[in-house]
């Protein structure tokens, strides 16, 4: 982390938040009824940061994602909540017409690189005119133009990707093409699905590299989805951990991945093995992450894998799930755990 | 450019070889057959007391072929004569070419067929789309059930069907023929009226016979490119419904086009059915009574007509795959 991500994140502290998500239940339709997926989770991304939303497959960090695009596919829908976006008001209130404008226009959506996220039967560049068409944008030129420039700042000869069809292009240059779709209508709001899956390492430091500084250059607030805590280290400001639906730990990255308090981000934290010293310092997490059906309907949705509920067996654990709440440090943590509240309890008690 | 011309003379080669192997196999299953007419005509005229030299001329005059001669000469002069677009003459109508004898039929043949496989396309791929789209609803199983169905009826029990319902117990459709025979010929609407009337049931019973495996086809084809990425992605990029759903069919119809070609052949096979349950005075029809009447000139000069139309019927296919896929077209320029 660096002296200027640092800076970036205190100031954009000060300033109402770009999206806030507030008790956001999103449920998927199953023969066994509806099932959340997401369940109940605040989440508030402050203009010109990044934050990054990790987990484990299933966690729901993927749904969430789409959730902010108004795009939950069926068999989900919103339940519950409400996603307030700077500029637009509540999506889940939204037309069908004003999200679909709000889709590519205030709000980029960039896939997984391994997704084919392009029409194989047009060139990039018939996409590019399509979009501006579905978008309404009367001067063509100037749209080619700003993708012409987004691209040849990512350091791809634009004229050339213009005229490619998608199986003419590199991971690494798809995902550059899908950078430019979703910031030539000038979004402000970026929202990253595994940007770096299925890359290799070079290609991934550079969309990486690509990603930290069109954010920068562009004043973007950026959600970036991923199961690879190396990525978030590596560009996000600000961490939201996710686990079986619900966001159990949020905070600054460094803070978070110094000292996590959660049990689970603590675990996930451990289960990453060192660049120097001994492997078997890594600890997978035991238990396998919980799918739709699985989830824990009462109690906390970690408790079966939890390594401080074996040890205390705290009632509450098993009565309801915790509420994402700040701990007692000041550092504007916020951790959705029973134990580490009564922790906290106890040391204001003691200092008290 | 230059690729496609590549292509073009690959595709030239094969279907030369290709009618090579079939004018190859009809000409000697043909004469495995029993019953040989011009080997009939020279007996006799032999018997008539001409010499068998003179005999030998005047089969040759009528049909155009050798009566007599080991079959490898008979081969060679066919083959021959091949070359040269000559066909022989038919043996049941004195005096005509084959080739003349057929494409008179293949006109009417190729109207029926075209219209059917118009008819059939359009409807298969329209509700293959709904089928798709509606696949969780009642609409979608109903549509899906009904092209299995009928894609499983067979053409002739298609058109026998269709003969007892629109002529029988409800008869607003011509039973027989290609025109009704009191109409001036010529462009005026009494006789294209008839000529319409009497193409409608015939077309309708390729269409129906066909429709369902371009309902099936599209149908899986459609669901397979809804899953596809970037089905969502557009959607996420905030393109217009119209747009997206533009997407979703040009890549849903290209595998479309790869049973097209063949349902032409299955369509030029099914004219022996369904032309003989109308009497529809095609190319079937004429297949029929050339095999009635051993005329093998007639035969010949079918089968291959029926096999060019299938070979141009691909080569046009592949051509089409061609221009509407861009991973064929331009496979091998990848950018790097």
């Amino acid at each position: 982390m660096t002296a200027a991500t640092q800076a970036t994140t205190s100031t954009a502290a000060a300033a109402p938040p770009a999206v806030t998500i507030r008790d956001l239940t999103i449920v998927y339709r199953t023969p066994a009824g509806e099932l959340p997926a997401v369940s109940g989770v605040d989440l508030d991304l402050p203009p010109g940061t990044i934050t990054g939303l990790v987990g484990e497959s299933g966690s729901g960090k993927s749904t969430l994602a789409l959730s902010l695009l108004g795009a939950v596919q069926r068999p989900g829908r919103i339940a519950a909540g409400s996603i307030h976006v700077d500029g637009l008001g509540n999506l889940v209130e939204l037309s069908a017409k004003s999200l679909q404008e709000a889709r590519g226009g205030e709000i980029g959506y960039v896939f997984q690189a391994a997704q084919n996220s392009l029409n194989p039967l047009k060139t990039v560049g018939k996409q590019l005119l399509d979009l501006g068409r579905s978008h309404g944008v009367r001067d063509r030129t100037a749209l080619v133009r700003s993708a012409k420039e987004l691209l040849a700042g990512m350091g791809l000869d634009a004229a050339r990707v213009l005229d490619s069809y998608q199986h003419e292009l590199s991971g690494g240059m798809r995902q550059r093409v899908g950078i430019m779709f979703a910031l030539v209508l000038n979004a402000h709001v970026l929202v990253l699905d595994e940007p770096t899956t299925a890359l290799d390492m070079i290609s991934q430091a550079n969309v990486l590299k690509i990603v930290r500084a069109v954010h920068t250059e562009r004043g973007l607030t950026t959600l970036l989805v991923t199961h690879d805590i190396g990525v978030v280290a590596e560009v996000a400001e600000r961490i939201a951990v996710m686990y079986g639906g619900v966001v159990v730990e949020q905070g600054e990255t460094a803070d978070v991945l110094r000292a996590p308090k959660h049990p689970y981000a603590r675990a996930l934290i451990n289960a990453i093995p060192r660049v120097s010293g001994d492997l078997s310092a890594a600890r997978p997490l035991p238990g396998r992450p919980p799918t739709l059906g699985t989830i824990p309907t009462r109690g906390c949705v970690f408790r079966e894998r939890c390594a401080v509920y074996a040890e205390r067996q705290l009632p509450a654990c098993v009565a309801e799930q915790p509420p994402l709440a700040p701990v007692a440090d000041g550092s504007g943590r916020l951790v959705a755990c029973h134990a580490v509240a009564v922790e906290d309890q106890q040391a204001t008690g003691e200092t008290a | 450019m230059r690729n496609l011309l590549v292509r073009l003379a690959g595709h030239l080669v094969r279907a030369l070889v290709m009618i090579w192997v079939v004018a190859t196999f009809t000409f000697f299953l043909i004469r495995l057959m029993p019953g040989d007419p011009v080997a009939a005509q020279y007996e006799k005229l032999v018997q008539q007391g001409m010499s068998p030299d003179a005999a030998r001329n005047a089969t040759r005059l009528t049909y155009g072929f050798l009566p007599t001669g080991s079959g490898w000469d008979q081969y060679v002069h066919y083959l021959w004569r091949l070359l040269h677009f000559d066909f022989g003459r038919s043996t049941q109508t004195l005096g005509v070419n084959a080739s003349a004898e057929v494409l008179t039929g293949a006109k009417w043949t190729i109207g029926l067929v075209l219209a059917g496989i118009l008819i059939s396309f359009a409807l298969g791929t329209v509700l293959g789309v709904i089928a798709a789209i509606r696949r969780s609803s009642g609409v979608g199983d109903a549509l899906t059930i009904t092209g299995s169905l009928f894609h499983a009826i067979p053409q002739f029990v298609m058109a026998l069907v269709l003969i007892t319902v629109f002529t029988v117990i409800w008869p607003v459709f011509p039973t027989d023929g290609n025109v009704d025979i009191l109409v001036d010929p010529g462009f005026n609407g009494p006789y294209v009226a008839s000529l319409v009337s009497h193409a409608s049931l015939p077309a309708l019973a390729y269409a129906l016979s066909m429709f369902g495996s371009y309902l099936l086809t599209m149908r899986s084809s459609v669901i397979s490119v809804l899953g596809d990425d970037f089905v969502l992605a557009a959607e996420l990029r905030g393109l217009t419904r119209t747009m997206r759903l533009r997407y979703i069919a040009r890549n849903a119809l290209l595998p479309l086009f790869t049973i097209f070609a063949l349902t032409i052949g299955f369509m030029f096979g099914g004219a022996v059915f369904i032309e003989k349950a109308f009497n529809y005075p095609g190319m079937g029809i004429t297949l029929i009574n050339s095999i009635g009447h051993r005329d093998y000139s007639t035969m010949n000069a079918t089968f291959l007509l029926i096999t060019a139309a299938v070979i141009v019927a691909n080569i046009v296919a592949d051509l089409l795959y061609t221009a509407i896929d861009p991973r064929v077209r331009r496979g091998g320029e990848a950018v790097a």
